[in-house]
């Protein structure tokens, strides 16, 4: 359990983006998306992944569609949209930045002060 | 438009269905889809849908909170706060219940109580600009208004600046006949150019024009729509009909609006005044039969119309001397505070006591919200912990008192929409432009600022308390003995203390318009309408052109009526007592004494009877002797006077046999001499006190007064009780007399009696009821702080038991907590109250506004019911057993 990191605030949205951005995913999909990608480190509140969900479609960054699961059964998917994809890529490059920089700082040594 | 909206509104809770589906079947895809992972890694499927479950959290927040974030407006937002507090308000709906009725009761009483004063003082007059239109009155040194003669009226009319136009405007009640039975009608004579002054649109026809006012115009009649309704059946044809107006005959050019008000909604007929044709255009002491109404002409004061006025009126006293006498200034009134002034501080006071009872109910119901908040903390520190802002919780806590007090509110309004009949029956006639009365916009508008206000009132006392107490505190300690349990009883004996005084002050009020009331309606009216039948009617104009013919017509009234058993006397009057719109007066000297100056002439009601009025009417005649038959114009001219006069003006002697000069006719006053004394009577309303009176035999009526008796008399009739079917019989024997009489509505004397209380019942019995009802409603809050004190502090109570305490002590202990609220809330009231008294000074009668007794007993009562209550409350505390109160915790 100890490798399990909380999430940070604010990054939620920022992986249910990136683990859209490789192909359409439900609900569920997306959750096992995140976890595969972040090598089983991170893991997401299941219901609280719906609500955010309901704030990227409404802020026009994903769209839906129902559709059949792989083993048959009817979900709704999630899919990037233009606006998403630029999304993603401005988060990106922002949390690169910022966290560099964070990183920068952390590894500072006394000297260097 | 109406459809497209209400198609938008469907399709937005269609879509919200929609919507509500779609989440719940996502999440519940989500949890198969979670289960079939389970199921591949070996669980069983019944635990793999458990588990799914667990794991998956609150579905019930979760799907909120998706609502939530998919954003909905401002109404889907509200309907979910709504959904949320009827949920909360279902589980106590003992409360809920309470709620609704207090609310409703009071929001429907001052709904309604707003409805007659929209009705009355708020809607706009029929006239455009009312407030630049004015009434002018000729004072008199014994009355403030009086009538000007027509050359009078004349002479402002061509004379003044000010107004852009002056009407004369008299009194007109003929007989009204077409080829229906003739009638008498209430009218006025009126100048043409009023239409256009008061810019009067008529509801058919025409109205009067400039034309209508010349000599030798052509005879018009306008019609009230009451009239038109009544007799024609609201037919269109009626414009161009020939009537008979005291037998001169009219055309129909119009009908009024039905608001038309001038002098008052009674108006059935208007003929123009023709001024300039009437043969007492140029006679200056004629008689006094006209007030004038004008139209202030932009940019000028009602002052220095006024002003205008009264220098004009001294110029013609200059010119005139002998005319106008006794005339000593102007009385000048907007028309407005004409028809509302009297009326308006009763109004009000009622309004004011119907919202001070919803104030009552409301506070009462933030007392019983204040205590459900303080039970409620641990419910509101649970959802605090689970995310609940601080601003989700007070809107939760405001949103349930919007929806009591829209349910209450609406019920309120319903009630009052079927109640408008039952109300109109409580309010007295004769209130002005009651006949408008509906529930219109402005009511409606009104109703829901009331709500509002009412669910703020109710809501914001435990919005506050949640704001300042600590809700984890709450949590810990199991929602007991927090600080905010401090905070809110004493915010509740603020809120009690207030209530009393509340109470106290309605109480007072209520008191002392008991006690008026109590003091007129003993007041004599100086007769005794026990058994007194009168009916009015007006003879026509051909074949009654002197007194004989008159007496001729009463003697057969007379011996008919003689011969029906029941009937003890009759008698004719020209106006009968408590009449306050009739207005007869002369002046009079004492034959060997006249008055240092003209205008202190005395003046006295004047009226006109046959011998048998003293004795049908109950009026006791005290000195001298009663007309008799021979009292005829063949005889010398004798009066009988009210001991008033006597005392007023024969102070140092007896006023039988005295001499007087009457100024009853056109030409010099007439001696007469006084040969009995009767006692006062109240002439115009109980209030008035009683003035001077003289009365004249009908046989020795001067040959002036035969067209005005003509016009409009009384029978009057004393029955011995019992007679049923009398308004027939007399209506029936009059017309069998000579079918050509206008008969008037008969009425008997004790609903005069009725009448002139008529409006002070109506607002006694309303602020009665009124603080019962706020006497009621702070008796049981006191109730409700006390018991909930006793409860609060149960285990308190439990220990002093227990450590030896009498119960005697523990109620003296409860009984003084009472007491202070009790004491802190009647010394608020008394204070506010007198702060108030003098706004109700004017309603009151014989009775000081401040009256200690009153607001002793008042306060009496007030302390008494309240310590009633407080006893109730303490009997819970009597059947504390120490041992399983101490157990209990």
């Amino acid at each position: 359990m100890s490798e399990e990191a909380e999430l940070l605030p604010g990054t939620l949205d920022l992986l249910i983006l990136k683990a859209v951005s490789l192909g359409p995913l439900h609900g569920y999909a997306v959750l096992s998306r995140i976890e595969q990608i972040s090598g089983q480190r991170l893991f997401v509140e299941q219901g609280a992944l719906y609500p955010a969900l309901f704030r990227l479609v409404r802020q026009g960054l994903l769209r839906t569609e129902w559709g059949k699961s792989e083993n048959n059964r009817r979900a709704k998917f999630y899919e990037l949209t233009a606006k998403g994809r630029r999304r993603l890529q401005e988060e990106t490059d922002w949390w690169k930045r910022a966290s560099a920089a964070v990183s920068t700082a952390l590894a500072a040594r006394p000297q260097q002060a | 438009m109406i459809a497209a909206y209400l198609r938008s509104i469907a399709r937005r809770f269609l879509r919200r269905a929609k919507i509500e589906r779609e989440i719940e079947e996502e999440l519940q895809s989500h949890v198969q889809l979670r289960a079939d992972a389970l199921e591949r890694n070996g669980v069983e499927r019944a635990e793999a849908e458990r588990r799914a479950r667990i794991e998956f959290g609150s579905r019930v927040r979760f799907k909120e909170e998706c609502r939530e974030a998919m954003g909905g407006n401002a109404i889907e937002e509200a309907t979910r706060d709504v959904r949320f507090s009827l949920r909360s308000l279902r589980k106590s709906p003992g409360f809920s219940v309470v709620a609704v009725i207090t609310l409703a009761l009071g929001i429907g009483a001052t709904v309604a109580t707003f409805s007659v004063v929209n009705t009355v003082l708020v809607r706009p007059f029929a006239f455009s600009h009312p407030e630049k239109l004015l009434w002018i009155y000729s004072q008199r040194s014994d009355n403030p208004r009086t009538n000007f003669s027509l050359p009078e009226y004349c002479d402002y009319r061509d004379q003044i600046t000010s107004f852009e136009s002056l009407a004369g405007v008299a009194s007109f009640n003929p007989s009204f006949a077409d080829s229906g039975p003739p009638e008498r009608v209430q009218g006025v004579r009126m100048s043409a150019s009023a239409f256009a002054m008061l810019a009067v649109r008529p509801f058919l026809g025409r109205t009067l024009i400039a034309e209508d006012d010349r000599n030798g115009a052509r005879g018009v009649v306008l019609i009230s729509y009451g009239l038109w309704s009544r007799r024609y059946g609201r037919d269109q044809a009626v414009i161009g009909r020939a009537v008979n107006l005291n037998g001169e005959t009219r055309e129909i050019v119009g009908v009024l609006p039905v608001s038309f008000a001038l002098p008052n909604l009674d108006t059935e007929i208007v003929v123009p005044l023709q001024p300039d044709a009437d043969p007492r255009r140029n006679v200056r002491n004629s008689v006094n039969f006209l007030r004038m109404v004008g139209r202030l002409k932009p940019n000028v004061t009602p002052q220095q119309a006024h002003a205008e006025l009264e220098a004009i009126r001294q110029n013609l006293q200059r010119q005139y001397p002998g005319a106008y006498t006794g005339k000593i200034g102007l009385t000048v009134v907007p028309l407005t505070e004409e028809i509302v002034a009297n009326i308006r501080s009763v109004l009000l006071t009622i309004f004011c006591a119907a919202a001070a009872v919803l104030l009552v109910g409301c506070v009462n119901l933030a007392g019983i919200s204040l205590s459900r908040a303080a039970a409620r903390q641990r419910e509101l520190a649970v959802r605090t912990a689970l995310g609940a802002t601080r601003g989700q919780l007070t809107r939760l806590l405001l949103s349930e008192s919007f929806v009591l007090a829209l349910v209450g509110g609406s019920l309120g309004i319903l009630l009052e929409v079927w109640g408008q009949r039952a109300l109109l029956r409580l309010v007295p006639t004769d209130l002005p432009r009651i006949e408008s009365f509906s529930i219109d916009w402005t009511v409606l508008l009104f109703a829901c600022a009331l709500i509002f206000l009412a669910a703020f009132v109710c809501g914001i006392a435990p919005a506050w308390l949640l704001s300042r107490s600590d809700l984890r505190e709450a949590l810990v300690s199991g929602g007991r003995g927090s600080t905010g349990g401090g905070l809110q009883s004493r915010l509740r004996t603020w809120l009690v203390s207030g209530q009393i005084a509340l109470a106290l002050v309605l109480l007072a009020n209520a008191g002392l318009l008991l006690r008026s009331f109590v003091r007129l309606s003993s007041e004599q009216a100086g007769f005794d309408p026990n058994g007194v039948e009168t009916i009015r009617f007006s003879l026509p104009q051909t074949g009654y052109d002197d007194v004989g013919t008159i007496m001729h017509f009463y003697e057969q009234l007379h011996s008919r009526a003689s011969a029906v058993n029941g009937i003890k006397s009759d008698a004719l009057i020209s106006i009968l007592p408590l009449a306050p719109k009739s207005i007869s007066f002369v002046h009079f000297t004492r034959a060997d004494r006249s008055p240092a100056r003209p205008e202190d002439t005395p003046s006295t009601n004047y009226r006109i009877v046959t011998p048998d009025y003293f004795r049908t009417m109950g009026i006791p005649l005290l000195e001298g002797r009663n007309f008799t038959e021979s009292d005829d114009a063949e005889h010398p001219p004798v009066a009988i006077v009210s001991t008033i006069v006597a005392k007023d003006h024969f102070s140092d002697r007896s006023p039988i046999g005295q001499r007087i000069l009457v100024d009853d006719t056109d030409h010099d006053p007439r001696p007469m001499q006084i040969v009995g004394a009767v006692g006062p009577v109240k002439q115009t309303n109980l209030e008035t006190p009683a003035k001077a009176d003289i009365y004249l035999p009908l046989r020795q009526m001067p040959k002036d007064g035969v067209p005005w008796l003509r016009n409009s008399a009384y029978w009057v009739v004393k029955t011995s009780g019992g007679a049923t079917g009398l308004e027939r019989l007399l209506r029936d024997t009059i017309q069998n007399v000579d079918p050509n009489v206008a008969v008037g509505p008969a009425r008997p004397m004790s609903d005069a009696v009725t009448a002139a209380l008529a409006a002070r019942r109506f607002s006694l019995l309303l602020i009665g009821s009124f603080a019962a009802a706020a006497l009621f409603l702070a008796a049981a809050g006191l109730y409700a702080v006390i018991s909930y004190g006793i409860q609060q502090r149960n285990r308190e109570i439990g220990l002093r038991l227990a450590l030896g305490a009498t119960r005697a002590r523990i109620l003296r202990m409860i009984f003084k907590e009472g007491a202070v609220l009790l004491a802190a809330g009647i010394l608020a009231g008394f204070a506010i109250a007198l702060g108030l008294a003098r706004l109700v000074a004017s309603q009151m009668y014989g009775v000081n506004e401040h009256d200690p007794f009153s607001f002793a007993v008042v306060g009496l009562l007030l302390s008494v019911i309240s310590f009633l209550a407080c006893a109730i409350a303490a009997r819970r505390a009597m059947n504390i057993d120490p041992i399983v109160s101490l157990r209990s915790e």
